[in-house]
């Protein structure tokens, strides 16, 4: 039951002031274990407010970001799972899914999270899964019309991992769920 | 427990299962049928039910809170998302759940450390830990609070060290219980009337265990088997009704045998002690007040009617009852007593039963104490907190004394604490059913025993901080002066109708106190007896009697609340005094009143009568109680005084009338009254003292006081052969000091008798306020008074 918050593509303060009030008031300190953080977040107060609510925080660097010490690529494991994680804007072409397949296999990840696209997008190919939390704010994007605030939380439990997607939809909070089972531990995510 | 079962378990020499105390207590709490006639079978039935219940909630509460995997209807997303807001939600639940298991994992942890090879093992640690969390579960009223660990586990103790005992008890009648039949090889001689199994291996090792091996194992040799154990035998039989499940001591169902003993101790098996509503802080319906506050209250009730003395110095300090009585209560003493004395304490509290004793519409004062054992409860606290009454009149700040209070010694006599807190058990039902009478004469302006805990008012401000008294000391003479007073009383009817009526109504508020009352309670005298005897061992406090009554007596003229010993009763002192040393006499208790008596009842009606001298004996018995509170704190004075500045008394004396006190034989029968604490009956004096006093108060001035001590150290002189008490030192000292407190009284009474005019009433009594002269002059007095209160503090 390790919750994990994939977050990311704030573009605060260039693109949005804040993140929506009910994203806000959904994010309490206290449930969430780790926050994976796709990056563009772009200032300090946004990394020290993600960092309030949870004391174990992974961002990867996006190009607007504030502060160059973030690294491009990060890998982690919780539970049985191996996350990856990266912005994306390295990716070329944005949100190519190949491509993006191409990165997990290269970091030996299970689970790649990434952004850029400010569009929420969760794949699942042959033994990994690929998440796109989009853009908790809803900042405008160049490749992306009508961008909805959406951010993505994940329930990690044993081999199963629930994926919870919020979006803020005409100024209601949606959710929806999708299950990932990963298969027996020896194979590696090709 | 039904009332009936309640009575035969009590009257009962053996209680069935006396030896195994985790079935005694389950039958007390009322899982297990209580009537003698239930069967082994009956109980296991029983047991198996509860058992069953138990399972089914443990399945239900504690499956994996982890949303339904699919197949199930899928949940409303919005509302089941792990960062719902919404109360309702599993996730909140299941969040919520995590809190409360982390709350109770921090207490387990530091659950009897110095128990750490039982409790401190993650099997009993995981154990507790899921009855704690199921019935937080189930009452989520009440949620999780510090303390409930506690009461859990000497449950839990209780039943593993029934097991151990069973395992004892089953030890040579192993073979019996043995199933393993494949290592058996029979013997060769065919006797299976007899069989002697030898396991396969012991036969190869040619271990010869010739007596394990002889039990018998047909049921005729069963009934040659001493009833207990064939009953312990019985009880956990697996083939026995309801088979696994059905026995009683065992291993495999200790978790759900102490999850239902837990749940009933803090329910109260609709009883009245709920242990789950001490923790609420939910109030009460009749008290507004929540149901811990409220059973601190009546603790400091019950304590007020039995030690106004120790009552009131706490009050003056300011120690509400909750500081330490919500630590004492909420876990059932258990951390003020190691684990082996918390055991013999709960057998004791848990043998009260738990129902209420009137119904539903009588009148109480304080719900706690509608069960005996709520009852039980509150005697304990108070007999507690007498045990510590040295130390605690000792301190003189709340801070010291909220220390002494929770801190309490290591190896106290719990044996005598629990019948202690026996007799008082008795004093806190009946006192709880009464309607406050008491307030009525309260109202008077008399002992105010309030049903709240609040004391009233005027009593604290000048008591001085007294020094250790013995126990019960002056509890005794105060039982021995009043068991005098009674006499006196039948004797000498001049003070007549009012007074008498007056003593009535005082009679009747002090049937409800404790030693301090004397009209002839029976149940008075007899829970004073047992204070008397157990104090009888603490010897020596004389003179803290005897400077408490010197200190109190100028205290508050003008407020005759109980707590204080209104000037007023200066006027009556001397008559007092006289009928004082005549109970003295007759009564142990106290010797001081020679110089006290001035209680408040008496007062009221005393102060027209004052010189009455031998009708004062009513007045005694009325004033006992202001005498008593009086006579204590002037006794310490005294006391101190006496150690230390016998001289200094003597000096003083020696100005005031010595001529009047001079003669020797009236100061030797008035120290004789010393004496008197241990003796009984010396009716004779009573006529000379009464003269005396009446001189003496006719002659009495400010520097009476100090004569009196003068003349009194001659008595005491004379008088120390006399004395039995062990110290005799100590009671001459004392008896100084007693002089002079009774010059002080006596110059206090004048001051009175000057303003005797105003008194009209005895009504008008607590109205009456001195004119300031006789102000001064009574404060003059209560100088004197305290001094001697000091010197005896110092002995």
């Amino acid at each position: 039951m390790v919750l994990v918050l994939a977050i990311g593509d704030l573009h605060i303060p260039h693109r949005a002031p804040d993140l929506p009030a009910k994203f806000k008031s959904m994010l309490v300190p206290g449930k969430i274990q780790h926050i994976l953080c796709t990056g563009n977040l772009c200032i300090k107060e946004v990394h020290d407010y993600l960092k309030s609510l949870c004391p174990d925080l992974h961002i990867a660097r996006g190009e607007y970001d504030e502060d160059a010490r973030y690294p491009e690529n990060k890998t982690l494991t919780i539970g049985q799972f191996k996350l990856g994680l990266c912005h994306g804007h390295q990716i070329i072409p944005w949100g190519d899914l190949d491509s993006l397949a191409m990165l997990q296999r290269q970091l030996d990840v299970d689970i790649l999270v990434t952004g850029h696209t400010h569009q929420f997008k969760a794949y699942k190919h042959e033994a990994g899964v690929v998440i796109n939390p989009g853009s908790a704010t809803g900042a405008y994007s160049s490749i992306t019309y009508d961008v909805n605030p959406s951010f993505v939380l994940m329930d990690i439990d044993g081999l199963r991992v629930v994926v919870y997607v919020y979006e803020l939809i005409d100024g209601e909070v949606k959710v929806d769920k999708i299950d990932f089972k990963k298969t027996a531990n020896t194979q590696s995510a090709h | 427990m039904s009332a009936a079962a309640a009575v035969e378990a009590s009257s009962t020499p053996r209680k069935r299962f006396s030896g195994l105390r985790g079935v005694r207590w389950r039958v007390d709490l009322g899982i297990l049928p209580s009537s003698p006639s239930a069967s082994i079978d009956d109980l296991r039935r029983v047991t198996a039910d509860t058992r069953r219940r138990y399972a089914s909630l443990r399945r239900r509460l504690l499956i994996d809170r982890h949303p339904p995997k699919d197949g199930d209807a899928s949940p409303d997303l919005t509302v089941d998302n792990p960062l719902s807001q919404n109360p309702d939600s599993n996730w909140g639940r299941f969040f919520r759940n995590a809190e409360l298991r982390k709350m109770v994992d921090q207490d387990l942890t530091r659950l009897y450390p110095e128990h750490h090879g039982y409790f401190q093992t993650p099997l009993c640690q995981a154990m507790l830990r899921r009855i704690l969390l199921l019935w937080c579960l189930q009452h989520p009223e009440y949620g999780y609070r510090q303390g409930m660990h506690e009461l859990l586990a000497p449950i839990v103790y209780v039943l593993h060290v029934d097991l151990d005992h069973l395992l004892q008890v089953q030890k040579p009648y192993e073979d019996c219980f043995n199933d393993e039949f494949d290592g058996i090889t029979l013997p060769e001689n065919n006797l299976f009337s007899n069989y002697k199994v030898k396991r396969a291996s012991d036969w190869d090792s040619g271990i010869e265990t010739e007596n394990t091996h002889h039990i018998m194992s047909d049921s005729r040799s069963l009934d040659e088997i001493d009833p207990d154990t064939r009953d312990i035998l019985l009880l956990s039989d697996c083939y026995g009704a309801e088979g696994e499940l059905g026995v009683i001591l065992s291993k495999k169902f200790m978790e759900h045998d102490a999850y239902c003993m837990f749940d009933n101790l803090m329910d109260g098996a609709q009883g009245v002690v709920a242990m789950a509503s001490f923790f609420s802080p939910v109030v009460g319906s009749s008290t507004n007040l929540p149901p811990v506050i409220e059973a601190s209250s009546a603790l400091y009730h019950l304590l007020s009617i039995v030690d106004p003395f120790l009552h009131a110095h706490l009050v003056e300090l300011e120690v509400e009852p909750q500081y330490f009585a919500l630590r004492w209560l909420r876990v059932l003493f258990g951390r003020e007593f190691c684990l082996e004395d918390l055991l013999v304490i709960w057998d004791e509290m848990l043998s009260s039963s738990n129902c209420r004793l009137r119904g539903d519409d009588a009148e109480y004062n304080f719900r706690v104490l509608c069960s005996p054992r709520g009852a039980f409860v509150a005697g304990l606290a108070v007999s507690m907190l007498h045990y510590l009454r040295s130390s605690l009149l000792a301190t003189e700040t709340t801070t010291t004394c909220l220390q002494r209070l929770l801190n309490f010694p290591q190896n106290p006599d719990t044996k005598k604490l629990i019948e202690k807190a026996k007799s008082l058990q008795e004093v806190a039902l009946v006192s709880n059913m009464l309607p406050s009478s008491s307030q009525r004469d309260s109202n008077k302006g008399q002992f105010r025993v309030s049903s709240g805990y609040s004391l009233p008012s005027g009593s604290a401000s000048p008591v001085p901080p007294l020094n250790v008294l013995p126990d019960g000391y002056w509890e005794e003479k105060w039982r021995v002066l009043h068991k005098d007073e009674e006499l006196g009383e039948q004797s000498n009817s001049d003070q007549g109708s009012a007074k008498k009526k007056l003593a009535e109504k005082l009679g009747l508020y002090r049937t409800k106190s404790e030693p301090l009352k004397v009209k002839g309670a029976l149940n008075r005298s007899s829970i004073r007896q047992i204070l008397f005897d157990d104090v009888s061992s603490d010897i020596g406090t004389v003179e803290n009697h005897v400077t408490t009554e010197c200190c109190e007596a100028p205290i508050n003229s003008n407020n005759l609340n109980v707590g204080d010993f209104p000037v007023v009763l200066a006027d009556q002192r001397t008559s007092n005094w006289i009928v004082d040393e005549t109970l003295l006499s007759g009564d142990n208790s106290v010797v001081f009143s020679k110089s006290v008596c001035p209680h408040g009842i008496g007062n009221e009606h005393e102060i027209d009568s004052v010189k009455s001298s031998v009708t004062s004996n009513s007045f005694l018995s009325d004033n006992d109680e202001e005498a008593f509170n009086m006579e204590e704190p002037r006794s310490q004075n005294a006391s101190n005084e006496l150690a230390l500045d016998a001289e200094a008394t003597s000096s003083r004396v020696a100005d005031a009338v010595p001529e009047q006190r001079a003669t020797p034989n009236h100061w030797k029968s008035f120290a004789g009254t010393f004496q008197w604490f241990w003796k009984f009956g010396r009716g004779s004096n009573e006529a000379s003292r009464e003269s005396q006093s009446s001189s003496d108060a006719r002659h009495a001035n400010k520097d009476s006081f100090d004569t009196t001590t003068c003349d009194g150290t001659d008595n005491s002189s004379g008088v120390n052969k006399r004395i039995e008490v062990g110290d005799k030192k100590m009671m001459h000292a004392l008896r100084n000091l007693g002089q002079s407190m009774l010059e002080n009284i006596q110059v206090i009474e004048t001051v009175f008798q000057q303003e005797k005019g105003k008194f009209d009433t005895l009504d008008n009594l607590s109205n009456n306020i001195l004119g300031v002269k006789g102000q001064s002059t009574a404060i003059a007095a209560l100088k004197e008074l305290r001094k001697v209160s000091n010197l005896l503090q110092e002995m």
